[in-house]
């Protein structure tokens, strides 16, 4: 549309000057036409959003009647009263400092192995990504199916072996393990990415380390470490933040655990959390308060917290990772 | 690279081409003045259940040409409450969890429904006193009932026989006593058929909020002054003690390998039916469903046993109903009260209708209507649901969110993790009563 | 983009023969990092495995304890479709899933290219926007959005899923954008030189460069868009004539009271699109996955 070139030399300087502002306007208003989707998008879809919540939380609104200002009675209750928060922010903890960390030493170690592999590297590599792919939901239930107490074939394999297996899902000492084994098992990008990255250290840097007489623990910790550390930090942040909005694999864990409960169960049962709050993670609990119940009020005080403890840690990661990420020259 | 690049444009250009057909199906919801108007009703029944109620609709489908009504089964009051929200509703709603009408009339989310009562002359004492109750919330009436749930006692006689027991237990301490006469274990210990199974969670006789055994040890929810007597009422610490003691004999995690390995509650496997289970409390339905899907088994049917300090309450139960009502948001609201009204005090719609699912059947004169066909099994349960003892849950504006927090705490002390009971039931009335104080104020949670 | 290969100077290095000892000890080791691998695998594979063979069995068997179907009830496959409707809740996973692909692509694009092939005042600020959008939670904003669709009247149907998608994606800008800026200049300057504009350069040359990200792009839009579980669930679960596959799914047991036998045939139906789409479009997945990594 905007491809007309521009009118060959004029004389005159003044012109030359008009059609120059006329080149940059036309150059702003392309700008404007490439980026409009993404101008619109983040007004309407994060700006909004980010002021209406701030505005929300201090009300209580059920979206069947007008919004009510009541100050801060919902941060109020959200700290000194709501009886779930504390263990749904304990379990979303839980998640970022054992099950997120666990992905990244397990999708390393899985890379490492990879890396060395003299054969097969492309079906490994395959047979490690599948399960990424896997739909949560699907995966979710077979898992609790495969962790079936009773029937689930671990569990029987494990009686083969003159183990009493675990409850699994059923218990709550077990049922966030449980959920970190199905995390475990999905972390497939994560290690082609770590694979990528092992398989990229400069081979010369080995040599240098082995010539200098270094073993091999002295060469992943002196060579791979540093170089591979960028990417060390990303799947971190990456984990990070998804812990912190861990949701589809608890939901459907808690619903599909829990059972029994189908038709009459189904209202008089509250599945949410599942067995005794162990999987209530803090997305959970604002799904409960904002699309159980209809609290949008309340639900945006919550999500305003979630928010500003996102922020805080992505902030602390990256302010940190400055003493351990090593940027090789010429990355970018 | 370049056949996966063109595949994905044609599914995308075919998936454009298929979102303008289904906008436009989906878009017929809407009224149209001159032919027949389209009501939707959402049940919460499913399977064979909801194919009973889509005949009692049919009919009414065939009576009133003016209409077209369309059933949608399986909803529960997640679905109910999200679609008021969204602003995108059925017509008529109806839920099985009757302790939420105080939410729905407190909120406005049901439409009031006495302008209709009024203009129509009907008066709600065609109703019985336990209907009457759970379809209100504070004289505000935006539900009326559809059938009722009544929990009794199912015991399979071939077992009773076997273990030289001859009537059903009249009492707690004589229901554990058959428990554990009748449990069979497996060579490595684990259950291979449960006497009782008392498990919180556990099919719907054993639903987490103890609401099917509260009537039976006749304890009370609240006081005079609407305050929570859980700590208050030694009922209730007798009943989770009772639970507990027997939970603790089978073992609590050998109970819960069972539980994992028994079928699900509404399939054709379950563990009553199969004979894995000897005795349960269950809601009547169990009688329609056995019919189905197991004719020959041989079992009775009993009111449940009671608290040992309180005999006279036996032949009380658990009364659950089934509401419908009219939500808030509906355009075509004449034609929905014309159905709410039919299905809700029309004799011979109720009745069929109680025939098919084998619920118990809401007005008076339906109850002992000549067209509800005769059956021992479920004679009983219409005896339970006449007995002045029998109870439901409390109606609060909280709707049954104090469900919530018992139930936390009953399955957390079922497994043994927390601590001393007396004190967790004190915080538990504190909770209570903390909740439902800022639902009344229309405040926080 | 070429990360993904095995470096070719590892077999230089090698031909130092290096004494009997290390050769052995390296053979060892080499065996015990493959036994390792083969161990690994296995544990990967065998939920896969599980589900399938619970797919086949009967009914009650599924509830003993029994690990291999005696007899393989392969009915099961044919009864799925006909507890549940499966293809209709296909339909609309395909209408999200492509519907929102194709948003993706048409609207991330420009933008991306905006922010990396043409200069102008008030960039990287535009470019700060987009990390920020990456990084925070979406569930933060779910509450006020859904009072918008509310409101809106879209509540229900699948508008509010596959809308946004047409107003850039973050992580596909970001994506686009890292690749957009290895393109070298002088390519862009010999079609500007031919007398194209903005416009024509990136539908012709940048496109035509930039295809395994796009193809990047687009695997991984679908795919996410196809596994969404979230989104669906607010916005349709109480209208089951919008429900994509995993809500289906996730009813499944509940609403149909089956049991694991065919809830597990219906799992392993709803995990076999993508299965097949990735053996088909494999090479552009690592290669996706890795720019993420690599580049980010």
């Amino acid at each position: 549309m905007t491809g007309i070139t521009v009118p060959a030399a004029r004389a005159q300087p003044v012109d030359r000057t008009r059609a120059k502002r006329k080149a940059a306007w036309r150059r702003r208003r392309l700008v404007l036409v490439l980026m409009s989707p993404w101008l619109i998008g983040f007004s309407v879809f994060f700006g909004y959003p980010l002021v209406m919540s701030i505005y929300l939380s201090f009300t209580h609104y059920d979206l069947l009647s007008p919004p009510k200002w009541i100050g801060t009675a919902n941060y109020r209750y959200l700290f000194t009263q709501d009886p779930q928060v504390g263990q749904a922010v304990k379990n979303t903890l839980w998640i970022i400092a054992i099950m997120v960390p666990l992905q990244v030493l397990f999708a390393f170690g899985v890379a490492t192995m990879l890396a060395r592999a003299r054969r097969g590297v492309g079906f490994f590599r395959t047979i490690f990504y599948l399960p990424a792919l896997a739909p949560p939901v699907a995966a979710t239930l077979a898992f609790v199916y495969i962790l079936n107490p009773a029937t689930g074939p671990v569990n029987i394999l494990l009686q083969h072996l003159g183990i009493d297996g675990p409850l699994w899902f059923q218990s709550p000492g077990w049922s966030k393990p449980s959920l970190t084994i199905l995390g475990l098992w999905g972390v497939g990008n994560i290690m082609i990415i770590f694979l990528a990255a092992v398989l990229d250290v400069p081979r010369h840097l080995y040599e240098s380390a082995e010539l200098d007489g270094a073993g091999p623990f002295q060469r992943m910790r002196w060579v791979t470490l540093p170089t591979i550390s960028p990417v060390i930090l990303f799947s971190v942040v990456i984990g990070v933040i998804a812990g912190l909005q861990y949701f589809t694999q608890a939901y459907v864990a808690a619903n599909v655990a829990s059972g029994q409960a189908s038709q009459a169960g189904d209202q008089t049962v509250n599945n949410l959390g599942y067995p005794e709050a162990s999987t209530l993670f803090y997305p959970v609990l604002l799904y409960q308060h904002g699309f159980r119940y209809f609290n949008m009020g309340y639900a945006s005080a919550m999500s305003v917290m979630l928010l500003l403890v996102a922020f805080t840690v992505t902030v602390l990661i990256i302010r940190n990772s400055r003493r351990w990420v090593h940027y090789v020259g010429a990355a970018k | 690279m370049r056949r996966v690049g063109i595949g994905l444009l044609v599914a995308l250009v075919l998936g454009a081409a298929v979102i303008a057909a289904t906008a436009r199906t989906s878009a017929n919801a809407g009224t149209s003045a001159a032919k027949a108007k389209n009501i939707t009703i959402w049940v919460g029944w499913s399977a064979a259940e909801l194919k009973a109620f889509k005949g009692v609709v049919a009919e009414y489908d065939k009576k009133h040409p003016e209409v077209t009504v369309k059933v949608v089964g399986g909803i529960n009051d997640d679905k109910i409450t999200a679609a008021i929200r969204s602003g995108k509703v059925p017509d008529v709603v109806s839920s099985f969890t009757s302790a939420n009408v105080g939410s729905y009339c407190n909120s406005g989310a049901w439409i009031d429904l006495k302008p209709f009562l009024s203009k129509d002359k009907i008066d709600v004492n065609m109703f019985p006193k336990t209907s009457q109750y759970y379809t209100q919330y504070k004289g505000k009436r935006c539900a009326l009932p559809l059938l009722a749930d009544v929990y009794g006692f199912y015991y399979n006689k071939k077992m009773f026989k076997a273990a030289g027991l001859t009537s059903p237990p009249k009492t707690m301490s004589q229901l554990t006593a058959y428990a554990k006469k009748l449990t069979k274990k497996n060579s490595d210990g684990s259950i291979k058929v449960a006497g009782y199974n008392p498990f919180l969670g556990f099919y719907a006789g054993n639903a987490p909020d103890l609401s099917a055994y509260a009537p039976l040890f006749g304890a009370k929810y609240v006081d005079g002054g609407g305050k929570s007597t859980i700590s208050r009422d030694p009922a209730w610490n007798r009943m989770l003690k009772w639970q507990k003691s027997l939970v603790d004999w089978y073992g609590y995690k050998k109970l819960q390998k069972f539980n994992a390995g028994a079928a699900d509650e509404f399939s054709a496997s379950h563990a009553f039916e199969i004979g894995k289970l000897a005795m349960m409390i269950d809601g009547e339905w169990r009688v329609a469903f056995i019919g189905r899907e197991h004719p020959s088994l041989d079992y009775g049917t009993a009111p449940a046993p009671v608290d040992d300090a309180h005999p006279e309450l036996y032949g009380a139960g658990y009364v659950n109903g089934t509401i419908i009502g009219i939500p808030k948001g509906v355009k075509n609201k004449d034609e929905a009260w014309a159905l709410v009204k039919y299905l809700t005090t029309d004799s011979h719609a109720l009745a069929i209708f109680s025939n098919g699912v084998r619920n118990v059947p809401t007005t008076k004169a339906s109850l002992s209507s000549k067209d509800i066909k005769p059956d021992a099994h479920f004679k009983t349960f219409l005896k339970i649901f006449a007995n002045p003892n029998s109870k439901t849950t409390p109606i609060t504006a909280a709707g049954n969110a104090y469900g919530s927090l018992i139930q936390a705490f009953a399955v957390k002390y079922q497994a043994g993790h927390a601590g001393d009971l007396q004190g967790g039931l004190k915080k538990l009335d504190k909770q209570i009563d903390a909740q439902l104080k800022q639902a009344q104020a229309g405040g926080v949670p | 983009m070429t990360s993904a290969t095995v470096p070719t100077t590892a077999t230089a290095l090698a031909r130092r023969k290096p004494p009997a000892a290390v050769r052995r000890r390296r053979f060892l080791l080499a065996v015990a990092n493959h036994s390792l691998l083969i161990v690994a695998a296995i544990a990967f594979l065998a939920p896969f495995v599980f589900i399938a063979l619970t797919a086949l069995m009967t009914n009650s068997q599924a509830l003993s304890s029994h690990i291999w179907p005696h007899p393989f009830r392969w009915q099961n496959f044919v009864d799925v479709f006909h507890q549940a409707p499966i293809w209709r809740w296909a339909l609309n996973t395909m209408i999200y899933a492509c519907l929102a692909t194709l948003g993706v692509l048409v609207s991330s694009i420009p933008v991306a290219y905006a922010l990396s092939r043409i200069r102008w005042r008030g960039r990287n600020i535009a470019f700060g926007t987009v990390l920020i959008a990456l990084m925070l939670p979406p569930v933060v904003s779910v509450v006020p959005l859904y009072v918008m669709w509310a409101k809106l009247g879209l509540v229900g149907g699948l508008g509010p899923l596959i809308i946004p998608n047409w107003f850039g994606d973050a992580f596909s800008i970001f994506l686009l954008r890292q690749f957009f800026m290895t393109i070298p200049e002088e390519y862009l300057d010999a079609a500007r030189v031919d007398g194209c504009g903005e416009l024509r350069i990136l539908g012709t040359v940048v496109l035509r460069l930039a295809k395994p990200a796009i193809a990047a792009v687009a695997l991984f839009s679908f795919l996410y868009t196809f596994n969404d579980f979230f989104l669906p669930l607010l916005y349709t679960r109480e209208n089951p004539s919008s429900w994509v596959l995993q809500i289906g799914l996730s009813e499944f047991r509940s609403l149909h009271q089956v049991q694991w036998n065919l809830t597990m045939a219906a799992t392993l139906l709803v995990m076999a699109p993508v299965i097949i789409v990735f053996f088909l479009a494999q090479k552009a997945f690592v290669e996706g996955v890795t720019l993420t990594g690599v580049k980010g």
